[in-house]
Protein backbone atom coordinates (compact mmCIF):
# COMPACT_ATOMS: atom_id res chain seq x y z
CA UNK A 1 0.00 0.00 0.00
CA UNK A 2 1.95 3.28 -0.63
CA UNK A 3 2.90 5.53 2.29
CA UNK A 4 0.12 8.22 1.95
CA UNK A 5 -2.73 6.49 1.53
CA UNK A 6 -1.57 5.00 5.37
CA UNK A 7 -1.29 8.61 6.30
CA UNK A 8 -4.49 9.97 4.69
CA UNK A 9 -6.50 6.81 5.93
CA UNK A 10 -5.01 7.56 9.43
CA UNK A 11 -5.99 11.25 9.37
CA UNK A 12 -9.47 10.18 7.75
CA UNK A 13 -9.63 8.08 10.76
CA UNK A 14 -9.20 11.13 13.31
CA UNK A 15 -11.98 12.93 11.94
CA UNK A 16 -14.14 9.96 12.05
CA UNK A 17 -13.38 10.26 15.58
CA UNK A 18 -13.70 13.70 16.46
CA UNK A 19 -17.56 14.00 14.30
CA UNK A 20 -18.33 10.77 16.48
CA UNK A 21 -17.14 12.48 20.15
CA UNK A 22 -19.01 15.64 18.93
CA UNK A 23 -22.09 14.08 18.13
CA UNK A 24 -22.64 12.31 21.03
CA UNK A 25 -21.52 15.00 23.27
CA UNK A 26 -24.32 17.64 22.55
CA UNK A 27 -26.94 15.29 23.98
CA UNK A 28 -27.17 16.27 27.65
CA UNK A 29 -27.56 20.11 26.56
CA UNK A 30 -31.18 21.88 26.77
CA UNK A 31 -32.00 22.90 22.78
CA UNK A 32 -32.20 26.47 23.61
CA UNK A 33 -29.84 29.48 23.36
CA UNK A 34 -28.78 28.84 26.73
CA UNK A 35 -27.72 24.92 26.12
CA UNK A 36 -26.45 25.33 22.56
CA UNK A 37 -24.60 28.70 23.52
CA UNK A 38 -23.49 28.64 27.45
CA UNK A 39 -23.77 24.46 27.83
CA UNK A 40 -26.84 25.17 30.34
CA UNK A 41 -23.84 26.72 32.52
CA UNK A 42 -22.90 23.07 33.59
CA UNK A 43 -19.20 22.33 32.45
CA UNK A 44 -16.97 21.18 34.66
CA UNK A 45 -13.12 21.45 35.00
CA UNK A 46 -11.91 18.66 32.30
CA UNK A 47 -13.86 20.51 29.96
CA UNK A 48 -13.28 24.35 30.69
CA UNK A 49 -9.17 23.46 30.60
CA UNK A 50 -9.09 21.63 27.45
CA UNK A 51 -11.81 24.30 25.21
CA UNK A 52 -9.91 26.82 27.18
CA UNK A 53 -6.52 25.28 26.04
CA UNK A 54 -7.50 23.69 22.44
CA UNK A 55 -9.18 27.02 21.51
CA UNK A 56 -5.64 28.98 21.34
CA UNK A 57 -4.14 25.71 20.50
CA UNK A 58 -4.39 26.74 16.86
CA UNK A 59 -2.76 26.37 13.35
CA UNK A 60 -0.76 28.90 13.77
CA UNK A 61 0.63 27.95 17.16
CA UNK A 62 0.84 24.40 15.28
CA UNK A 63 2.37 25.47 12.01
CA UNK A 64 3.44 29.04 12.73
CA UNK A 65 4.98 28.79 15.67
CA UNK A 66 7.72 26.38 14.51
CA UNK A 67 7.79 28.90 11.67
CA UNK A 68 8.56 32.11 13.82
CA UNK A 69 11.00 30.18 15.51
CA UNK A 70 12.95 28.67 12.61
CA UNK A 71 13.35 32.34 10.22
CA UNK A 72 12.87 34.68 13.22
CA UNK A 73 14.47 32.77 16.24
CA UNK A 74 13.60 34.23 19.84
CA UNK A 75 11.38 36.73 18.55
CA UNK A 76 8.74 33.35 18.73
CA UNK A 77 9.40 33.60 22.43
CA UNK A 78 6.70 36.26 22.80
CA UNK A 79 4.14 33.65 22.02
CA UNK A 80 4.77 31.64 25.15
CA UNK A 81 5.49 35.20 27.05
CA UNK A 82 1.33 36.74 26.06
CA UNK A 83 0.42 33.21 26.55
CA UNK A 84 1.87 33.11 30.51
CA UNK A 85 -0.22 35.71 31.27
CA UNK A 86 -2.97 36.37 29.14
CA UNK A 87 -5.95 34.61 31.10
CA UNK A 88 -4.70 36.30 34.69
CA UNK A 89 -7.64 38.81 34.30
CA UNK A 90 -10.05 36.31 34.50
CA UNK A 91 -9.18 35.35 38.05
CA UNK A 92 -10.28 39.19 39.20
CA UNK A 93 -13.34 39.89 37.19
CA UNK A 94 -14.37 36.30 36.23
CA UNK A 95 -16.32 34.93 38.55
CA UNK A 96 -17.94 38.36 38.65
CA UNK A 97 -18.92 37.66 35.22
CA UNK A 98 -20.37 34.59 35.48
CA UNK A 99 -22.39 35.12 38.11
CA UNK A 100 -23.84 38.10 36.26
CA UNK A 101 -24.09 35.64 33.54
CA UNK A 102 -26.89 33.49 35.95
CA UNK A 103 -28.61 36.47 37.30
CA UNK A 104 -29.21 37.95 34.20
CA UNK A 105 -29.37 34.80 31.20
CA UNK A 106 -26.17 36.52 29.41
CA UNK A 107 -24.31 34.19 27.04
CA UNK A 108 -22.57 36.69 25.07
CA UNK A 109 -19.44 39.04 25.79
CA UNK A 110 -21.73 42.42 24.87
CA UNK A 111 -25.16 41.20 26.74
CA UNK A 112 -23.38 42.01 29.71
CA UNK A 113 -21.49 45.54 28.43
CA UNK A 114 -24.78 46.44 26.57
CA UNK A 115 -26.79 46.02 29.84
CA UNK A 116 -23.94 47.76 32.01
CA UNK A 117 -24.27 50.98 29.43
CA UNK A 118 -28.37 50.44 28.84
CA UNK A 119 -27.04 50.30 24.98
CA UNK A 120 -28.13 48.15 21.96
CA UNK A 121 -25.00 50.45 20.11
CA UNK A 122 -22.62 49.25 22.02
CA UNK A 123 -23.68 45.80 21.91
CA UNK A 124 -24.03 46.09 17.55
CA UNK A 125 -20.19 47.64 17.68
CA UNK A 126 -18.84 45.06 19.60
CA UNK A 127 -20.75 42.10 17.36
CA UNK A 128 -19.25 43.75 14.44
CA UNK A 129 -15.45 43.87 16.35
CA UNK A 130 -16.06 40.23 17.23
CA UNK A 131 -16.81 39.39 13.31
CA UNK A 132 -14.23 41.70 12.22
CA UNK A 133 -11.25 39.91 14.27
CA UNK A 134 -12.99 36.22 13.79
CA UNK A 135 -12.72 35.62 10.06
CA UNK A 136 -9.24 36.09 9.39
CA UNK A 137 -8.68 34.14 12.35
CA UNK A 138 -10.89 31.37 11.25
CA UNK A 139 -9.33 31.61 7.59
CA UNK A 140 -6.04 30.90 8.26
CA UNK A 141 -7.35 28.07 10.47
CA UNK A 142 -9.15 26.41 6.88
CA UNK A 143 -6.20 27.30 5.05
CA UNK A 144 -3.66 25.37 7.61
CA UNK A 145 -6.43 22.43 7.43
CA UNK A 146 -6.53 22.76 3.79
CA UNK A 147 -2.18 22.77 3.88
CA UNK A 148 -2.44 19.60 5.71
CA UNK A 149 -4.42 17.35 3.30
CA UNK A 150 -2.42 18.82 0.57
CA UNK A 151 0.97 17.10 2.00
CA UNK A 152 -0.50 14.39 3.49
CA UNK A 153 -1.79 13.12 -0.02
CA UNK A 154 1.49 14.07 -1.65
CA UNK A 155 -0.90 17.08 -3.49
CA UNK A 156 -3.33 14.54 -4.46
CA UNK A 157 -6.14 16.08 -2.43
CA UNK A 158 -6.11 20.11 -3.08
CA UNK A 159 -6.50 22.49 -0.81
CA UNK A 160 -9.95 24.01 -1.17
CA UNK A 161 -11.16 19.77 -1.06
CA UNK A 162 -9.20 19.56 1.82
CA UNK A 163 -10.42 22.52 3.91
CA UNK A 164 -13.91 21.32 2.44
CA UNK A 165 -13.48 18.05 4.13
CA UNK A 166 -12.00 19.27 8.21
CA UNK A 167 -14.80 22.28 7.92
CA UNK A 168 -17.44 19.99 7.05
CA UNK A 169 -16.84 17.25 9.41
CA UNK A 170 -16.65 20.76 12.24
CA UNK A 171 -19.55 22.34 11.26
CA UNK A 172 -21.80 18.77 11.35
CA UNK A 173 -20.50 18.90 15.29
CA UNK A 174 -20.81 22.82 15.91
CA UNK A 175 -24.50 22.43 14.53
CA UNK A 176 -25.60 19.37 16.35
CA UNK A 177 -24.12 19.91 19.29
CA UNK A 178 -23.34 23.39 20.54
CA UNK A 179 -20.76 24.29 22.95
CA UNK A 180 -20.61 20.75 24.12
CA UNK A 181 -19.87 19.28 20.94
CA UNK A 182 -16.50 22.30 20.93
CA UNK A 183 -15.51 21.22 24.41
CA UNK A 184 -15.69 17.30 23.89
CA UNK A 185 -14.21 17.45 20.69
CA UNK A 186 -11.23 19.97 22.56
CA UNK A 187 -10.67 17.35 24.99
CA UNK A 188 -9.92 14.97 22.39
CA UNK A 189 -7.78 16.81 20.14
CA UNK A 190 -5.93 18.49 23.55
CA UNK A 191 -4.51 15.58 25.05
CA UNK A 192 -3.75 14.67 21.26
CA UNK A 193 -2.06 17.75 20.51
CA UNK A 194 -0.36 17.59 23.82
CA UNK A 195 1.47 13.90 23.30
CA UNK A 196 1.86 14.98 19.46
CA UNK A 197 4.06 18.36 20.75
CA UNK A 198 6.16 17.35 23.20
CA UNK A 199 6.72 13.79 20.94
CA UNK A 200 7.90 15.99 18.23
CA UNK A 201 9.58 18.63 19.91
CA UNK A 202 12.05 16.38 21.51
CA UNK A 203 12.26 13.53 18.87
CA UNK A 204 13.39 16.19 15.77
CA UNK A 205 16.13 17.42 18.27
CA UNK A 206 17.39 14.22 19.20
CA UNK A 207 17.19 12.99 15.44
CA UNK A 208 18.79 16.27 13.87
CA UNK A 209 21.45 17.02 16.98
CA UNK A 210 21.34 14.39 19.33
CA UNK A 211 19.42 16.55 21.98
CA UNK A 212 17.81 19.66 22.74
CA UNK A 213 21.36 21.18 24.75
CA UNK A 214 23.65 20.52 21.76
CA UNK A 215 21.20 22.04 19.45
CA UNK A 216 21.15 24.81 21.17
CA UNK A 217 25.20 24.68 21.84
CA UNK A 218 25.29 24.47 17.58
CA UNK A 219 22.88 27.41 17.46
CA UNK A 220 24.54 29.49 19.90
CA UNK A 221 27.95 28.57 17.74
CA UNK A 222 26.34 29.90 14.33
CA UNK A 223 23.63 31.58 14.29
CA UNK A 224 23.32 33.62 18.07
CA UNK A 225 21.34 36.40 17.50
CA UNK A 226 18.56 33.68 16.57
CA UNK A 227 18.61 33.02 20.76
CA UNK A 228 18.88 36.02 22.01
CA UNK A 229 15.30 38.29 22.36
CA UNK A 230 13.99 40.61 20.68
CA UNK A 231 14.98 37.93 17.78
CA UNK A 232 14.59 39.04 14.21
CA UNK A 233 11.41 40.81 12.33
CA UNK A 234 9.93 40.39 9.48
CA UNK A 235 12.71 41.11 6.84
CA UNK A 236 15.55 39.68 8.83
CA UNK A 237 16.98 42.23 10.53
CA UNK A 238 17.18 42.99 14.58
CA UNK A 239 13.63 43.30 15.93
CA UNK A 240 13.40 46.61 17.96
CA UNK A 241 12.18 45.78 22.26
CA UNK A 242 9.05 48.16 21.22
CA UNK A 243 7.77 45.65 18.15
CA UNK A 244 8.91 42.73 21.06
CA UNK A 245 6.98 44.54 24.12
CA UNK A 246 4.13 46.15 22.42
CA UNK A 247 3.20 42.58 20.29
CA UNK A 248 3.29 40.98 23.88
CA UNK A 249 0.89 43.64 25.68
CA UNK A 250 -1.50 43.97 22.91
CA UNK A 251 -1.53 40.32 22.57
CA UNK A 252 -1.75 39.55 26.56
CA UNK A 253 -4.68 42.08 26.51
CA UNK A 254 -6.32 41.00 23.55
CA UNK A 255 -6.28 37.49 24.93
CA UNK A 256 -8.99 37.28 27.41
CA UNK A 257 -10.99 39.61 25.71
CA UNK A 258 -11.56 37.35 22.61
CA UNK A 259 -15.32 36.92 22.49
CA UNK A 260 -15.13 33.34 22.03
CA UNK A 261 -13.45 32.90 25.23
CA UNK A 262 -14.77 35.60 27.12
CA UNK A 263 -18.14 33.83 26.42
CA UNK A 264 -16.93 30.18 28.61
CA UNK A 265 -16.97 32.06 31.62
CA UNK A 266 -20.59 31.32 31.31
CA UNK A 267 -20.14 27.66 30.64
CA UNK A 268 -18.44 26.96 33.86
CA UNK A 269 -20.58 25.20 36.69
CA UNK A 270 -19.10 27.40 39.57
CA UNK A 271 -16.43 30.17 40.58
CA UNK A 272 -14.07 27.42 41.56
CA UNK A 273 -14.00 25.33 38.31
CA UNK A 274 -13.58 28.80 36.91
CA UNK A 275 -10.68 29.63 38.96
CA UNK A 276 -9.14 26.58 38.69
CA UNK A 277 -8.66 26.45 34.94
CA UNK A 278 -7.44 29.99 35.27
CA UNK A 279 -4.82 28.70 37.65
CA UNK A 280 -4.30 25.65 35.60
CA UNK A 281 -4.23 27.32 32.21
CA UNK A 282 -0.29 27.80 32.56
CA UNK A 283 0.07 24.18 32.29
CA UNK A 284 -1.65 24.06 28.80
CA UNK A 285 1.05 26.92 27.39
CA UNK A 286 4.26 24.57 28.73
CA UNK A 287 3.74 23.08 25.33
CA UNK A 288 4.63 25.79 23.25
CA UNK A 289 7.86 25.31 24.67
CA UNK A 290 8.46 21.89 22.33
CA UNK A 291 6.67 23.65 19.66
CA UNK A 292 9.51 26.57 19.80
CA UNK A 293 11.97 23.49 20.07
CA UNK A 294 10.98 22.03 16.16
CA UNK A 295 11.42 25.92 14.66
CA UNK A 296 14.96 25.88 16.31
CA UNK A 297 15.68 22.76 14.95
CA UNK A 298 15.30 23.40 11.66
CA UNK A 299 17.75 26.59 11.28
CA UNK A 300 20.75 24.53 10.62
CA UNK A 301 19.63 21.66 8.66
CA UNK A 302 16.99 23.09 6.41
CA UNK A 303 18.12 26.27 5.01
CA UNK A 304 15.74 28.88 2.82
CA UNK A 305 12.62 26.64 3.45
CA UNK A 306 9.99 29.39 1.90
CA UNK A 307 7.25 30.11 3.57
CA UNK A 308 8.85 29.40 6.79
CA UNK A 309 5.56 27.69 8.52
CA UNK A 310 6.27 24.73 5.77
CA UNK A 311 9.39 23.89 7.90
CA UNK A 312 7.58 21.28 10.63
CA UNK A 313 5.78 19.45 7.22
CA UNK A 314 9.53 19.75 5.47
CA UNK A 315 11.21 18.20 8.10
CA UNK A 316 8.52 15.39 8.48
CA UNK A 317 8.57 14.42 4.88
CA UNK A 318 12.30 14.61 4.46
CA UNK A 319 13.23 12.17 7.67
CA UNK A 320 11.80 9.42 5.80
CA UNK A 321 9.16 8.38 8.71
CA UNK A 322 6.97 5.59 8.76
CA UNK A 323 3.99 6.50 7.14
CA UNK A 324 1.81 5.80 10.35
CA UNK A 325 3.45 8.46 12.44
CA UNK A 326 3.26 11.12 9.43
CA UNK A 327 -0.39 10.89 9.40
CA UNK A 328 -0.58 11.50 13.11
CA UNK A 329 1.68 14.92 12.18
CA UNK A 330 -1.14 15.73 9.87
CA UNK A 331 -3.98 14.39 12.45
CA UNK A 332 -2.16 17.02 14.88
CA UNK A 333 -2.17 19.80 12.95
CA UNK A 334 -5.74 19.20 11.72
CA UNK A 335 -6.98 18.93 15.45
CA UNK A 336 -5.04 22.41 15.82
CA UNK A 337 -6.82 24.19 13.08
CA UNK A 338 -10.49 22.42 14.30
CA UNK A 339 -10.40 22.96 17.63
CA UNK A 340 -9.83 26.49 17.52
CA UNK A 341 -12.29 26.66 14.61
CA UNK A 342 -14.83 25.72 15.95
CA UNK A 343 -15.10 27.47 18.73
CA UNK A 344 -14.78 30.16 16.53
CA UNK A 345 -17.31 29.60 14.20
CA UNK A 346 -20.10 29.10 17.33
CA UNK A 347 -19.31 32.38 19.12
CA UNK A 348 -19.33 34.11 15.32
CA UNK A 349 -23.14 32.30 15.04
CA UNK A 350 -23.73 33.35 18.83
CA UNK A 351 -22.57 36.59 18.83
CA UNK A 352 -24.44 37.49 14.92
CA UNK A 353 -27.81 36.31 16.60
CA UNK A 354 -27.90 37.76 20.42
CA UNK A 355 -25.83 40.82 19.75
CA UNK A 356 -26.34 42.31 16.60
CA UNK A 357 -30.13 40.79 15.19
CA UNK A 358 -31.86 40.25 18.54
CA UNK A 359 -30.77 43.71 19.84
CA UNK A 360 -31.77 45.79 16.56
CA UNK A 361 -34.53 43.25 15.62
CA UNK A 362 -37.96 45.14 15.84
CA UNK A 363 -39.48 42.03 17.35
CA UNK A 364 -38.77 39.72 20.42
CA UNK A 365 -36.97 36.70 18.96
CA UNK A 366 -38.40 33.13 20.48
CA UNK A 367 -35.28 30.51 22.10
CA UNK A 368 -36.29 28.78 18.78
CA UNK A 369 -35.93 31.15 16.25
CA UNK A 370 -32.57 32.04 18.08
CA UNK A 371 -31.15 28.74 17.60
CA UNK A 372 -32.16 27.98 14.50
CA UNK A 373 -30.75 31.26 13.45
CA UNK A 374 -27.61 30.81 15.18
CA UNK A 375 -27.35 27.33 12.99
CA UNK A 376 -27.94 29.53 9.76
CA UNK A 377 -25.52 31.62 10.43
CA UNK A 378 -23.33 29.03 11.39
CA UNK A 379 -23.26 27.93 7.84
CA UNK A 380 -23.31 31.57 6.21
CA UNK A 381 -19.94 32.23 7.99
CA UNK A 382 -17.92 29.67 7.36
CA UNK A 383 -19.52 29.98 3.83
CA UNK A 384 -17.67 33.53 3.66
CA UNK A 385 -14.71 32.09 5.46
CA UNK A 386 -14.12 29.58 3.01
CA UNK A 387 -14.26 31.77 0.18
CA UNK A 388 -11.44 33.70 1.47
CA UNK A 389 -9.72 30.63 2.62
CA UNK A 390 -9.55 29.06 -0.80
CA UNK A 391 -10.50 31.46 -3.66
CA UNK A 392 -9.66 35.19 -2.22
CA UNK A 393 -6.11 36.60 -3.01
CA UNK A 394 -6.34 39.13 0.16
CA UNK A 395 -3.77 39.28 2.55
CA UNK A 396 -5.57 37.78 5.80
CA UNK A 397 -2.53 37.83 7.77
CA UNK A 398 -2.50 41.71 7.71
CA UNK A 399 -6.01 41.48 8.62
CA UNK A 400 -5.72 39.51 11.35
CA UNK A 401 -3.21 41.87 13.09
CA UNK A 402 -5.54 45.11 12.13
CA UNK A 403 -8.26 42.84 14.19
CA UNK A 404 -6.29 42.55 16.89
CA UNK A 405 -5.43 45.80 17.74
CA UNK A 406 -9.64 46.20 17.30
CA UNK A 407 -10.03 43.71 19.94
CA UNK A 408 -7.80 45.21 22.28
CA UNK A 409 -10.47 48.67 22.68
CA UNK A 410 -12.56 46.01 24.11
CA UNK A 411 -10.51 46.71 27.61
CA UNK A 412 -11.22 50.39 28.80
CA UNK A 413 -14.99 48.82 28.18
CA UNK A 414 -14.30 45.85 30.83
CA UNK A 415 -12.23 47.58 33.02
CA UNK A 416 -14.88 51.25 33.15
CA UNK A 417 -18.16 48.14 33.48
CA UNK A 418 -16.87 46.56 36.72
CA UNK A 419 -14.17 49.31 38.36
CA UNK A 420 -15.18 52.75 37.35
CA UNK A 421 -19.23 53.78 38.34
CA UNK A 422 -18.66 56.97 36.55
CA UNK A 423 -18.34 55.48 33.39
CA UNK A 424 -21.15 56.55 30.80
CA UNK A 425 -22.31 54.84 27.62
CA UNK A 426 -21.31 58.29 25.15
CA UNK A 427 -17.87 57.79 26.83
CA UNK A 428 -17.48 53.77 26.00
CA UNK A 429 -19.00 54.13 22.61
CA UNK A 430 -16.93 57.63 21.66
CA UNK A 431 -13.94 55.65 23.12
CA UNK A 432 -14.26 52.70 21.45
CA UNK A 433 -14.83 54.81 17.47
CA UNK A 434 -12.08 56.65 18.68
CA UNK A 435 -9.23 53.58 19.30
CA UNK A 436 -10.31 52.03 16.46
CA UNK A 437 -9.86 54.59 14.19
CA UNK A 438 -6.25 55.33 15.61
CA UNK A 439 -5.67 52.06 14.88
CA UNK A 440 -6.48 52.30 11.15
CA UNK A 441 -4.80 55.30 11.39
CA UNK A 442 -1.69 54.08 12.61
CA UNK A 443 -1.81 50.36 10.65
CA UNK A 444 -2.12 52.31 7.26
CA UNK A 445 0.64 54.87 7.88
CA UNK A 446 3.53 52.97 9.37
CA UNK A 447 5.62 56.06 9.88
CA UNK A 448 3.52 57.04 13.08
CA UNK A 449 4.17 53.73 14.87
CA UNK A 450 7.24 54.81 16.87
CA UNK A 451 9.79 52.35 18.20
CA UNK A 452 7.44 49.53 15.95
CA UNK A 453 5.43 49.59 18.71
CA UNK A 454 1.82 47.83 17.31
CA UNK A 455 -1.00 50.10 16.52
CA UNK A 456 -3.30 48.54 19.08
CA UNK A 457 -1.15 50.20 21.89
CA UNK A 458 -2.15 53.61 20.38
CA UNK A 459 -5.67 53.40 19.94
CA UNK A 460 -5.37 51.87 23.43
CA UNK A 461 -4.22 55.17 25.05
CA UNK A 462 -6.59 57.19 22.52
CA UNK A 463 -9.04 55.28 23.99
CA UNK A 464 -9.18 55.37 27.43
CA UNK A 465 -8.92 59.73 26.93
CA UNK A 466 -11.88 60.03 25.41
CA UNK A 467 -13.27 57.70 27.11
CA UNK A 468 -13.05 59.37 30.75
CA UNK A 469 -12.59 62.69 28.78
CA UNK A 470 -16.73 62.16 27.08
CA UNK A 471 -17.74 60.50 30.49
CA UNK A 472 -17.30 63.26 32.65
CA UNK A 473 -18.70 65.85 29.86
CA UNK A 474 -21.89 63.59 30.33
CA UNK A 475 -24.69 62.79 32.78
CA UNK A 476 -23.99 59.84 34.86
CA UNK A 477 -26.44 56.49 34.46
CA UNK A 478 -28.54 55.70 37.39
CA UNK A 479 -26.51 55.06 40.30
CA UNK A 480 -28.62 51.68 41.64
CA UNK A 481 -28.59 50.35 38.02
CA UNK A 482 -24.41 50.65 37.75
CA UNK A 483 -24.05 49.28 41.34
CA UNK A 484 -25.18 46.15 40.24
CA UNK A 485 -22.21 46.03 37.97
CA UNK A 486 -18.96 47.87 39.49
CA UNK A 487 -16.88 46.34 42.62
CA UNK A 488 -19.03 47.44 45.96
CA UNK B 1 -23.18 58.72 43.25
CA UNK B 2 -19.56 57.24 43.53
CA UNK B 3 -17.06 58.37 40.92
CA UNK B 4 -13.86 56.98 42.01
CA UNK B 5 -12.64 53.63 40.50
CA UNK B 6 -12.92 50.61 42.92
CA UNK B 7 -10.49 47.19 42.60
CA UNK B 8 -11.16 45.88 46.15
CA UNK B 9 -14.31 45.19 47.43
CA UNK B 10 -15.21 46.74 51.15
CA UNK B 11 -16.59 43.79 52.35
CA UNK B 12 -13.10 42.17 52.55
CA UNK B 13 -10.59 42.72 55.38
CA UNK B 14 -7.63 44.39 55.67
CA UNK B 15 -5.72 41.09 56.01
CA UNK B 16 -8.01 39.74 53.28
CA UNK B 17 -6.88 43.50 51.23
CA UNK B 18 -3.42 42.90 51.82
CA UNK B 19 -3.40 39.00 50.23
CA UNK B 20 -5.16 40.35 47.20
CA UNK B 21 -2.86 43.44 46.27
CA UNK B 22 0.04 41.08 46.98
CA UNK B 23 -1.13 38.70 44.41
CA UNK B 24 -2.11 42.11 42.01
CA UNK B 25 1.22 43.37 42.65
CA UNK B 26 3.09 39.90 42.14
CA UNK B 27 0.87 39.08 39.02
CA UNK B 28 1.47 42.87 37.71
CA UNK B 29 5.35 42.07 38.45
CA UNK B 30 5.53 38.90 36.44
CA UNK B 31 3.61 40.53 33.22
CA UNK B 32 6.48 43.65 33.45
CA UNK B 33 9.47 40.88 33.66
CA UNK B 34 8.22 39.51 29.95
CA UNK B 35 8.91 42.85 28.44
CA UNK B 36 11.15 45.60 28.13
CA UNK B 37 12.91 46.73 30.45
CA UNK B 38 12.71 44.69 33.72
CA UNK B 39 13.13 41.07 31.14
CA UNK B 40 16.32 43.12 28.70
CA UNK B 41 19.11 41.75 31.85
CA UNK B 42 17.49 38.26 30.87
CA UNK B 43 17.78 38.09 27.50
CA UNK B 44 20.55 36.42 26.79
CA UNK B 45 21.75 33.13 25.26
CA UNK B 46 24.54 31.86 28.37
CA UNK B 47 24.63 30.31 30.57
CA UNK B 48 21.83 27.52 29.72
CA UNK B 49 19.92 26.24 31.63
CA UNK B 50 18.76 22.59 31.24
CA UNK B 51 20.11 23.12 27.75
CA UNK B 52 18.44 25.24 26.97
CA UNK B 53 19.67 29.59 26.25
CA UNK B 54 19.29 31.51 29.76
CA UNK B 55 16.37 33.48 27.96
CA UNK B 56 14.15 30.86 27.15
CA UNK B 57 14.46 29.06 30.74
CA UNK B 58 13.89 32.90 32.08
CA UNK B 59 10.36 32.66 30.88
CA UNK B 60 9.92 29.00 31.56
CA UNK B 61 10.93 30.17 34.84
CA UNK B 62 8.20 32.68 35.08
CA UNK B 63 5.70 30.69 33.49
CA UNK B 64 6.10 28.04 36.51
CA UNK B 65 6.62 31.08 39.07
CA UNK B 66 3.18 32.72 38.02
CA UNK B 67 1.51 28.80 38.30
CA UNK B 68 2.64 28.44 41.77
CA UNK B 69 1.57 31.96 42.82
CA UNK B 70 -1.92 30.80 41.52
CA UNK B 71 -2.27 27.86 43.34
CA UNK B 72 -1.09 29.19 46.39
CA UNK B 73 -3.58 32.26 46.01
CA UNK B 74 -6.60 29.52 45.01
CA UNK B 75 -5.26 27.19 48.27
CA UNK B 76 -5.70 30.40 50.44
CA UNK B 77 -8.93 30.74 49.39
CA UNK B 78 -9.80 27.42 49.16
CA UNK B 79 -9.44 27.57 52.90
CA UNK B 80 -11.06 30.35 53.82
CA UNK B 81 -14.22 29.00 52.06
CA UNK B 82 -14.13 31.97 49.19
CA UNK B 83 -14.49 29.77 46.19
CA UNK B 84 -18.02 29.16 47.56
CA UNK B 85 -19.53 32.57 48.52
CA UNK B 86 -19.42 35.84 46.83
CA UNK B 87 -16.26 37.10 47.05
CA UNK B 88 -14.38 37.78 43.61
CA UNK B 89 -14.08 41.68 44.17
Amino acid sequence: MPAWVVAFGVTLGYLLVSLVVGLLSGRRASSGPEGYIAGDRSLGFVLMYFIMGASIFSAFSFLGGPGWAYSRGAAAFYILSYATVGLIPWYAYGPRVARLGRRFGYVTQAELFAHRFDSRWLSAALAIISLVAFVPYLVLQMQGAGYVFNVVTEGRVPHWLGAAIAYGVVLTYVLASGVMGVGWTNTFQGVFMMVLAWGLGLYLPYRLYGGVGPMFQELAAAVPEMLAPPGLDGAGDRWSWGGYSSAIAVSAIGFSLWPHYFMKIYTASSERVLKKTIIFYPTFQVFLIPIIFIGFSGILRYRDVVPADAILPTILMSMQLPPFVVGLFCAGALAASMSTGDALLHAAGSIMVRDFVCVLSPRALSDGEQTRLIRVLVLVISAFAYYFAVVSELSLVALLLLAYGFLVQIAPVLVATFYWPRATPQGVLSGLAVGCSVVILFYYVPVLQWQQVQPGIFGLVANLITLVAVSLLTEPMDEAHVEQFVVS
Amino acid sequence: MRRSPRFFSRRLTARERLVYGAATFWFLTVSAALVWPLYTPFARVRPFVLGVPFALAFLAGVLIASFAAGVALYRWESRRGFLDRDVSD
